[in-house]
């Protein structure tokens, strides 16, 4: 794999605490990647040890095929979002993007078309002049969304992108997120994973500092191996043997109340549509209504299912 | 220009009008101008008065104004004889003596403030930015030291301005209310002085740096510095009054390391002396802030 960001081994210690505990991570060039993973769970440290805020303990990180992240060689090229990091107060927006574009080596040129580029993505070209201290909450957070954008680099690291904007802000910045260029890669770190599920190409589960899988959202999600049927309460019992017959090889699962019936295929080459095709047929044939079809699982579930052996117990309630 | 230059010119612009933008230029610039007007009011006041008590006890009509007796008692043999001894030098002694008063108070009064207000609006200007987090916007895109340079000769160059700002404060100031005042030689000798306690503050500046860069909270940076500055003036005071070996000695090797060692260099007019201590002060400025990036090149932001 062409890999965009490499972490191998990467240990990191706060004291005693193992924030990431051998970390490894390999995210293709120009993909959307998500990670997912509970509070602490290193998803933010791991971004920080990427771009050298954070030191490692031990490891390597293969940033772009380069080496480690080196600010001469890496400048422009990679940058981050950071989580729960304030912008200067009293710089104007378009000052601060400014200053962070000459930082990374744009020239005055090209720094001019990308401040006004990434103030219309983030629908802040109308506080361009404005001091940061006086935009709301989810202007400012869309402020840094824009500077993780300056000058096209080839790797973005967005920490929680999300948190704090309105649905329709967050809305318009996922369209921006699937309009970037081939070329460019994006890991989101989120705790949103239906937003992680629709955005990205793969993404990593991360408990406890270790990687617990990491995969395409086809495979994690089971998009290609899975469609589940929810049907109208109260209805007529299910063809069983009948679906058995149009879909050989697959297996069928109902739910105690039928009220969702899930078709498991294993044959690779077996496309939902085809599947759709003959099990609905089955099933309207025999006048069951379908009120939805959903393909796959969905990442939470499989999330759940996959680091539930990780993740720390629940206290309980007193 | 090389990368690492331009970043570093970069970061100094910043510095300056984000200090514009914040008013912390507008405030420093005031605290040293109003400082500079308030002292010289005071030094013309209290001149004033022991030159009209010398006159009165020497029988002579009092002056309305500041300056005239000093200027008179300046040029006077014996009193200049009398300075030549106290200095120890005759030569030294003479230069002093060319300096007019109001600019050797000038002198003196900014060696004495610069220090203080540098600790004071300079200590908190790195760990600031680490507290609140905004470094970490700015560590992707260029590297540690350049931002640390870059910061420093924005602060650097604001403390240029505001002395020079202060001098002329002191000058205007000295013109409008003493009697006798030789505009040409005391802007000369005012603008002197306030290039060197810029030096003089540059030492400083690199302690307030380099605290900053080891301590992340912007209030207990300043505590910091204020703290070590004063135990750089414990030693300069300890290496003049302790005379037992080998305290001495160790007392004498220590002041040569902190900026109280170099200051009466700085101040004497020959430019062997106040070259010397001119390039031991940078040094010493540019050792301070080193100090601090060492630890702060490997912090965790």
């Amino acid at each position: 794999m062409n890999a965009a960001l490499e972490l191998k081994g990467v240990v990191k210690t706060y004291g005693r605490r193992r924030a990431l505990d051998g970390l490894d991570l390999a995210v293709p060039r120009g993909s959307i990647f998500g990670l997912v993973g509970s509070n602490g769970a290193g998803k933010t440290t791991a971004l920080a040890v990427t771009v050298g805020l954070l030191c490692r303990d031990a490891g390597t990180v293969n940033l772009l095929g380069e080496g480690t992240f080196d600010p001469l060689r890496h400048a422009g090229r990679v940058t981050l979002l950071p989580q729960d990091s304030r912008l200067p107060l009293h710089a104007r927006a378009e000052d601060l993007l400014w200053f962070y574009g000459r930082l990374q080596g744009l020239t005055e040129g090209t720094l001019r078309e990308s401040i006004d580029e990434v103030l219309e993505w983030v629908h802040l070209n109308d506080r361009r002049r404005s001091p940061v201290r006086t935009l709301s909450h989810g202007m400012m957070r869309r402020l840094t969304i824009a500077q993780a954008f300056l000058g096209q680099p080839e790797l973005v690291l967005l920490d929680e992108p999300m948190s704090g904007l309105d649905p329709r802000e967050a809305a318009r910045i996922r369209a921006i997120l699937k309009r970037r260029h081939d070329a460019q890669t994006v890991v989101i770190s989120s705790h949103n994973l239906h937003e992680l599920e629709t955005l990205c190409d793969g993404a990593a589960f991360i408990e406890a500092g270790r990687l617990v899988r990491q995969d395409n959202m086809d495979t994690l999600t089971r998009r290609s191996r899975r469609v589940t049927y929810f049907l109208e309460p109260g209805g007529r019992a299910l063809p069983m043997e009948e679906l058995k017959q149009a879909l050989p090889g697959a297996t069928w699962e109902q739910t105690p109340d039928g009220a969702e019936l899930t078709v498991k295929f294993f044959d690779e080459t077996a496309r939902a549509a085809e599947v759709n095709a003959r099990a609905l047929a089955v099933l309207l044939g025999h006048g069951i209504g379908v009120l939805e079809i959903r393909r796959g699982s969905n990442l939470e579930s499989e999330y759940f299912s996959v680091t539930d052996a990780h993740a720390a117990p629940v206290a309980p309630s007193t | 220009m090389n990368a690492t230059l331009r970043n570093i010119w970069t970061v100094t612009l910043h510095e300056l009008t984000d200090s514009i933008r914040s008013r912390r230029a507008i405030v420093l610039l005031i605290l040293y101008a109003l400082n500079a007007v308030v002292a010289t009011l005071i030094f013309v006041k209290v001149l004033h008065e022991m030159e009209n008590q010398f006159e009165k006890a020497v029988g002579v009509a009092e002056a309305q104004k500041a300056g005239g007796t000093t200027t008179a008692m300046w040029k006077n043999r014996h009193f200049r004889e009398l300075i030549s001894h106290l200095v120890g030098n005759k030569e030294t002694a003479e230069k002093l003596l060319e300096t007019p008063p109001l600019a050797l108070f000038f002198g003196w009064l900014s060696f004495f403030y610069t220090p203080l207000l540098v600790i004071l609006m300079s200590a908190s200007r790195i760990s600031e930015e680490i507290w609140s987090g905004s470094v970490r916007f700015m560590m992707f895109r260029t590297s540690r030291l350049s931002w640390c340079v870059g910061k420093y000769a924005g602060q650097a160059l604001q403390l240029l301005v505001a002395l020079l700002l202060s001098g002329l404060a002191a000058w205007i100031t000295g013109w409008c209310r003493m009697g006798f005042f030789d505009p040409g030689a005391n802007a000369a000798a005012i603008a002197l002085f306030s290039l060197k306690a810029w030096i003089y503050g540059i030492a400083f500046l690199g302690l307030a740096m380099g605290v900053s860069q080891i301590i992340a909270s912007p209030h207990v940076a300043t505590a910091i510095g204020f703290v070590v500055m004063i135990l750089f003036s414990v030693v300069s005071m300890l290496a003049e009054w302790v005379t037992r070996q080998p305290w001495q000695e160790i007392l004498n090797a220590l002041d040569l390391l902190v900026p109280g060692g170099h200051k009466m260099d700085l101040w004497l007019p020959d430019a062997l002396h106040a070259g010397v201590a001119t390039v031991f002060l940078l040094a010493l400025g540019a050792a301070y802030m080193l100090a601090g990036y060492v630890r702060f090149s490997r912090r965790n932001l």
